[in-house]
């Protein structure tokens, strides 16, 4: 798979999330991108609740999953490892509720439209928590390259081209490695910029009302 | 791009409560070779497939009594394919209608980003070892002869000193809750070898 | 009968040295008969030789006197007109039978058209010369000094020669991994890895660049039982297009004396797409165009443009 970059665009104001969302699929398919099938993202996250005699902090662990690999399950800490297993890590999960707890409530997820556009794969989606709609998440891939620094500017060129001024800086998870070949068959570094960008989300207040359900 | 759409939706769950039967036994080196004759006889027609792994054991200790254990696997041969994460549950051993050692079993397969991650998670590592040997199939049984390596310098799988003089023989199904037919299966199996090797169901906590 | 005499007295020498020739062979086979039968029946032993040898000393002599009548006659008959330009198929012209086989008359046409055949191909073959050398004017200076070295047939070159170019190529670019592989006979593939950029597959005969298909480096090069795959297109539009471009450049670098020359310059082009994604194009100063970056790179400069910006 090639580069991905995934930010965050904040609603219009005076709109709905839904509205902004319309507006995006309508500057994508000006530009001549076409509507592919929907996807999801989720994350699930558990936490070491037992443990936390020793006066630790508590660890939370993310555990994640993406259309585009349906047959992967991501496992994560922020700013640790990443583990891709296959979905029977969902059963060990369950086994281990001993030690890490499933916070039922703190459920995020992504879903929305696929669109491609030439070599470029284009995903807009409203992430909810709960059961209320809590932002817009838009995610860019570039499929041909692998090599973030060598298709970065290219990228920027062309969410400028509908995210205007919401146009994201490179993400951080390429800072780290400025010249390695990014991930080419896992996805990590793709859940890792969803799992910051949920991770806002959560924190951010219910500041958009729940009136867009 | 000419990437298929996907319309699927992530598939959380994998498989839900599959249970391992286990019969025991070991042979000494001498008569490994008519054993595998044996097998390569009895099993489907296949050449055994010979593999050496290295597998760690990790424990997560928790306030409640038992440590939580898991097993942690990877090929020495061929070093790209993914680890092999397994759960196993407590044995039921109890039941005499049985003739198998049953126990949950949760078997993922990993990227090779795995010890770092179980690290992460709190688990330590207890021991390790490093099994080198044969696997045979017949249907769904599965059959593996394999003898096993103390690690000399802990990481290393280079400097390594067998245990014994003998060969772990194990007779394993994978299958759902409640299949109990397929113990009759490995009974009327393991008496195919009988004069060879005894396999028999061992319980763990006896020789604890 | 009268015409065949007013042909010359050619003919009668030729008639006469034949029947010279029929005695010639008549008489070494009695010499060889009369050593066969041996010695005749006679009163002594003295007499019985006397009479072999006398006998045998006749017959070599007539072999002589007939081999001397034929010499003589072969001197007659003189040589056969050399100066025909057919040679000695201007003797068809000889055949009294002209109507049903025509075979005279086809062979002096085909023989002219051979002729202006040859002369056609030595001007376009001059012509190409001047050709080519203009249009590569810059590597031509730098490989003047080998040119006596070329072999003339460049169809058959030793794989061992194929093999020093193309890992001379590979040394020359340190960015550049060439793999070579011959597949099915003498044919080399090469597996040229560019960076971390494209992987393109190169398929040779001897020298000569037969085809060529680039794929993303994150894509299959190998189809499903291990072996190269050279047909199957890339799944990106990035690529489909880089490989177009890339069948362009094997038409336009052509040098048929030199095919070493023409594999080095194709890569040198090649190589220019180490930077395919980093480039804006060189006209418009844009990286994307209608969802694809600056394809095209140009073949004297290397510069990057969008394939509706180069002209």
């Amino acid at each position: 798979m090639g580069v991905t970059c995934v930010c965050q665009v904040p609603v219009v104001e005076g709109k709905s999330v839904q509205q902004t969302v319309e507006m995006l699929h309508r500057k994508l398919e000006q530009l001549g991108a076409v509507k592919q099938g929907s996807f999801c993202v989720d994350c699930e996250t558990y936490h070491a609740g037992a443990m936390g005699t020793t006066g630790q902090p508590t660890k939370f662990l993310y555990v994640m999953h993406n259309s585009e690999m349906p047959l992967s399950c991501f496992a994560l800490f922020e700013g640790g490892p990443c583990l891709v297993a296959d979905p029977n890590f969902d059963v060990l999960m369950i086994k281990l509720k001993g030690h890490f707890q499933n916070a039922k409530g703190n459920k995020v997820e992504s879903r929305g439209t696929r669109f491609q556009y030439c070599d470029f794969l284009v995903k807009v989606g409203t992430i909810t928590m709960g059961s209320s709609a809590r932002g817009i998440s838009v995610e860019v891939e570039y499929c041909p390259c692998g090599v973030p620094n060598d298709c970065w500017n290219l990228m920027k060129e062309f969410m400028q081209g509908f995210l205007g001024p919401h146009t994201p800086e490179l993400p951080m998870v390429f800072t780290a490695k400025p010249d390695g070949i990014y991930s080419p068959s896992d996805c990590s570094d793709t859940m890792a910029q969803y799992l910051e960008l949920f991770g806002k989300v959560r924190k951010q207040q219910v500041a958009i009302g729940s009136s867009m359900r | 791009m000419e990437a298929p759409p996907v319309t699927v939706m992530p598939v959380t769950g994998g498989t839900i409560n599959m249970m391992e039967y286990l019969l025991q036994g070991s042979v000494l080196d001498h008569s490994l070779d008519s054993l595998l004759h044996r097998l390569r006889g009895l099993c489907d027609n296949m050449e055994p497939e010979s593999f050496a792994d290295h597998e760690m054991v990790y424990l997560l200790k928790g306030q409640q009594g038992n440590p939580f254990l898991l097993r942690a696997r990877r090929s020495l041969d061929r070093p790209a394919s993914p680890w092999h994460l397994r759960y196993l549950g407590q044995p039921e051993v109890g039941d005499k209608s049985r003739h198998a050692l049953v126990r949950n079993c949760v078997d993922v397969a990993a990227s090779q980003s795995l010890p770092d991650f179980l690290n992460e998670m709190g688990f330590r590592m207890d021991h390790e070892f490093v099994a080198k040997g044969h696997m045979f199939r017949k249907g769904a049984l599965k059959v593996v002869v394999c003898k096993l390596f103390r690690m000399l310098v802990p990481g290393n799988t280079e400097s390594i000193e067998a245990l014994s003089l003998s060969y772990l023989v194990e007779l394993s199904v994978l299958a759902p809750a409640g299949q109990d037919t397929v113990s009759e299966d490995m009974r009327s199996f393991a008496e195919q070898l009988k004069p060879l090797v005894h396999l028999e169901k061992i319980d763990p906590k006896r020789h604890m | 009968m009268a015409d065949v005499m007013s042909v010359g007295v050619n003919l009668e020498a030729f008639s006469q040295a034949i029947s010279a020739i029929q005695a010639l062979r008549s008489s070494v086979t009695r010499v060889f008969d009369s050593l066969k039968d041996g010695m005749k029946n006679k009163e002594t032993l003295e007499g019985r030789e006397k009479v072999f040898i006398t006998e045998f000393q006749d017959n070599l002599q007539s072999v002589n006197r007939d081999l001397n009548e034929l010499e003589r006659l072969s001197n007659l008959v003189g040589r056969p007109s050399e100066s025909h330009p057919l040679h000695n198929s201007g003797l068809l012209s000889l055949d009294p039978v002209q109507d049903k086989t025509p075979l005279y008359s086809q062979l002096l046409q085909a023989y002219k058209w051979s002729n202006k055949l040859q002369y056609h191909a030595g001007l376009a073959s001059s012509l190409l010369n001047q050709q080519s050398l203009k249009r590569s004017a810059n590597q031509m200076g730098a490989s003047a000094k080998r040119r006596p070295k070329v072999q003339p047939t460049t169809l058959v070159l030793p794989p061992q020669y194929v093999d020093d170019v193309i890992s001379r190529i590979g040394r020359m670019f340190p960015d550049m991994t060439i793999e070579l592989s011959r597949p099915n006979g003498t044919s080399a593939v090469l597996l040229v890895t560019l960076g971390k950029v494209l992987k393109a597959i190169v398929v040779m005969r001897s020298l000569f660049i037969d085809r060529t298909i680039v794929r993303a480096f994150n894509e299959n090069v190998y189809s499903e039982d291990g072996k190269l795959d050279i047909w199957s297109k890339s799944n990106y539009q990035v690529f489909q297009k880089v490989t177009d471009h890339a069948t362009t450049a094997l038409l336009h670098y052509q040098l048929p004396q030199m095919p070493d020359v023409v594999v080095r310059s194709f890569m040198t082009w090649l190589r220019s797409y180490i930077k395919l994604f980093q480039t804006p194009c060189q006209r418009c100063g844009k990286f994307l165009q209608d969802g694809l970056p600056p394809t095209w790179r140009d073949f004297r400069t290397l510069e990057a443009f969008h394939d509706t910006c180069r002209q």
